[in-house]
């Protein structure tokens, strides 16, 4: 995929210039060409829909790896310093950020214009010597599969865009049209989902695309590509009778024996990827129709 | 030349005296000169500093106290304002807000939490290590990194704000990573770090051990007084540092903003002009202007000072010089008894006077040179205390 390969190739770029910055003394300096960084798979699509040959994406998580789970090397955090843009997906979806140091004149949050969207999940509460207690509460953060919030995602990345780009506007906002009329059809397609539906998901990250399609998800906290344990089972079974799911969605391929256990239990299952990482074929539009498709067909049958 | 070796014997045989006069003719000399010199290299600092700073945001009060803190990081702060009015202004697209927390110190130097726009904005290079990249890391620059013989590898523990503050903030020991190279501005003497380092110091954002006991039932919390709080953030620990309350009411002790163009900067201007708002905009250059005119106000009056009391000073001088002869007068007679000619004695008079002349002379130069070589560290240093 011509993609991939223009963003290792970026990636081994900047890497090479982030280690030679120390040397030269201009670690500071800005001075390739448009590089636009960003979080997760999804902005990445969108940068590349944006500004075609016109800029290079750098999406600097390695595949095979979650981007919410991604902590850059100083090497990483060194080829961000050096892009033109840093799209962020925003809603806490890259908690590194709070730990790095970042140009703030680079960076666009492409949720912030719809902070007040945003699902809070659950609270962790606790103290420290005469404070008192604080919390610490979550953000679901995968904002893109409400495709209508993945639009203003795209918009708010093609307004920087243009900012950092004024020469290109024309061809960003023709792009961006483009870009958007496939996050419609995206959108329309799962509106035209068979809800209200329950269902439960592998893992909790379907917060968004629950609410904005009309479907209960509770979520468990599995890892599709490891073994079920028989607790974990039985925890699915006791939330399969509080929520009456009739649909189970896996975050990846799980293995063909706990596929059979789930309709065992009498659900009909779907792999549904969220494409926090790029797929391995396709891309975000294709998959993401691919899965809309299989949770129709699934309730159709 | 025997005029001058006698001279010279005779100088040394009388040293203390000597030495007293070439001191007092050289300080004279020196000093009219040497202020001179650091007055204009504190213009010039004042101002070049100034006029690259297009605009400061801060808390409404003393704009002179706001300008040396955001501009020169002096110790007298403004009260701080939130993360919120950076943002505020962010939103508007006019420009790029730089925060800065100037809250805290270490080893009499300044540590300067900002983000890394603010190394774009000054044209900061390195000259040793690599720039900020994570949290607890911290930059130098050149002269606090001379003065502590600190580079990229040490560490450095931040002061505590008051000394029987033992509850207070908790030190927190800062990776340097980097040294700046010399600019010959307060930049120099400043410890840089990403803001949210400063938060950290402040307590904002902390990391401590987990709070989830492995034993106990999913979600139990089992924090205590004892938690362990981390001073120092390693590629271990880092992890478990987060911050608390609202991003946005973050404490901001000043923010640099760098204008899109004239326009955008007389927009935000005019959106700061109301009396009861808490936030001001300042024009750097506009209060350093009103300040420098005072300075040179005062400069007039300090030089009518200084010629008034090197006159007088010099006027002792030639009353010493002129006592000493009197009081050596047996001694010329003495001379003159052995045969040498009053013109010799003018000569071997004349000759003291050129030496000590000479001596306070080339010290006074030598005053002079090393001020003027380290003018730009000295008005550094002058501005920031």
């Amino acid at each position: 995929m011509s993609q991939g390969r223009l963003t290792r190739r970026t990636m081994i770029r900047l890497t090479l210039t982030g280690a030679s910055l120390p040397l030269s003394g201009h670690a500071f300096a800005q001075d390739e060409g448009p590089v636009i960084a960003v979080a997760n798979y999804p902005l990445a699509y969108f940068a590349e829909r944006l500004v075609g040959d016109l800029a290079e994406v750098l999406f600097p998580v390695p595949p095979g790896t979650d981007p919410s789970f991604w902590r850059p090397s100083i090497a990483d955090i060194s080829a961000m310093q050096a892009a033109q843009v840093i799209a962020l997906n925003g809603a806490g979806f890259s908690d590194w950020t709070t730990k790095v140091s970042l140009p703030r004149a680079r960076i666009i949050d492409t949720s912030a214009g719809f902070a007040d969207a945003y699902i809070a999940t659950e609270t962790i509460t606790h103290s420290h010597g005469e404070a008192g207690t604080h919390s610490h509460t979550g953000t679901a953060s995968y904002t893109w599969l409400d495709f209508g919030l993945a639009a203003r995602q795209a918009d708010a990345l093609a307004a920087r865009l243009i900012r950092a780009m004024p020469q290109s506007e024309a061809t960003i906002s023709t792009n961006l049209l483009a870009l958007n009329a496939d996050l419609a059809a995206l959108d329309a397609a799962a509106k035209a989902l068979r809800a209200p539906l329950a269902a439960t998901a592998s893992h909790p990250r379907y917060q968004y695309f629950g609410r904005a399609y009309g479907l209960e998800i509770s979520a468990m906290e599995w890892d599709a590509q490891e073994e079920v344990s028989e607790d974990q089972w039985q925890a699915l079974e006791q939330k399969i009778s509080e929520s009456g799911a009739t649909l189970f969605i896996w975050e990846a391929t799980p293995s063909d024996d706990a596929r059979a256990r789930i309709a065992t239990l009498g659900l009909t299952d779907v792999v549904f990827p969220p494409l926090a990482q790029a797929p391995a074929s396709g891309d975000f539009i294709s998959e993401m129709t691919k899965s809309i498709t299989m949770i129709a067909q699934s309730l159709d049958a | 030349m025997n005029a001058l070796i006698l001279a010279l014997a005779y100088l040394r045989f009388n040293w203390i005296r000597s030495l007293v006069l070439v001191a007092v003719a050289a300080l004279i000399l020196a000093v009219p000169i040497v202020s001179q010199v650091l007055l204009s290299g504190s213009r010039a600092a004042l101002t070049d500093r100034a006029e690259a700073t297009p605009l400061v945001l801060g808390s409404r009060g003393s704009q002179l106290d706001l300008v040396m803190n955001a501009l020169y990081f002096s110790a007298d702060r403004a009260e701080p304002v939130t993360m919120a009015v950076a943002d505020a202004v962010w939103d508007t697209g006019l420009g790029i807000p730089i925060p800065m927390n100037t809250a805290f110190e270490t080893n009499d130097a300044r540590i300067i939490g900002t983000s890394i726009d603010y190394f774009d904005f000054r044209n900061l290079k390195l000259a040793e290590g690599r720039g900020l990249a994570v949290l607890g890391e911290a930059v130098l620059g050149a002269d606090v990194a001379a003065r502590l013989s600190l580079g990229a590898g040490d560490t450095v523990v931040s002061s505590p704000q008051n000394l029987f503050d033992l509850d207070g903030v908790y030190p927190l020991e800062l990776n340097i990573v980097g040294v700046l190279a010399p600019t010959g501005t307060p930049d120099d003497e400043a410890v840089f770090t990403d803001i949210k380092t400063s938060w950290v110091i402040s307590g904002i954002g902390h990391g401590h051990d987990s709070v989830l006991d492995a034993q106990a039932d999913e979600g139990d919390i089992v924090a205590a007084a004892s938690t362990l709080q981390f001073n120092r953030i390693t590629p271990d620990n880092i992890d478990s540092f987060h911050f608390h309350g609202d991003p946005a009411t973050y404490p901001v002790s000043a923010i640099l903003f760098v204008p899109n163009d004239a326009r955008a900067s007389t927009i935000l201007r005019g959106r700061y002009l109301d009396p009861e708002n808490p936030v001001q905009v300042i024009v750097p250059r506009d209060v350093i202007g009103d300040l420098v005119d005072r300075i040179f106000r005062i400069k007039t009056l300090l030089d009518a000072v200084s010629l008034i009391i090197g006159t007088a000073a010099l006027a002792a001088i030639a009353l010493a010089i002129f006592l000493s002869y009197r009081l050596r007068a047996r001694e010329m007679q003495t001379a003159f008894k052995l045969g040498a000619r009053r013109g010799t004695i003018t000569r071997l008079l004349a000759a003291e006077t050129i030496i000590l002349l000479s001596s306070a002379l080339f010290i006074s130069f030598l005053l002079i040179l090393a001020v003027q070589t380290r003018g730009d560290k000295i008005v550094a240093w002058l501005l920031a205390t």
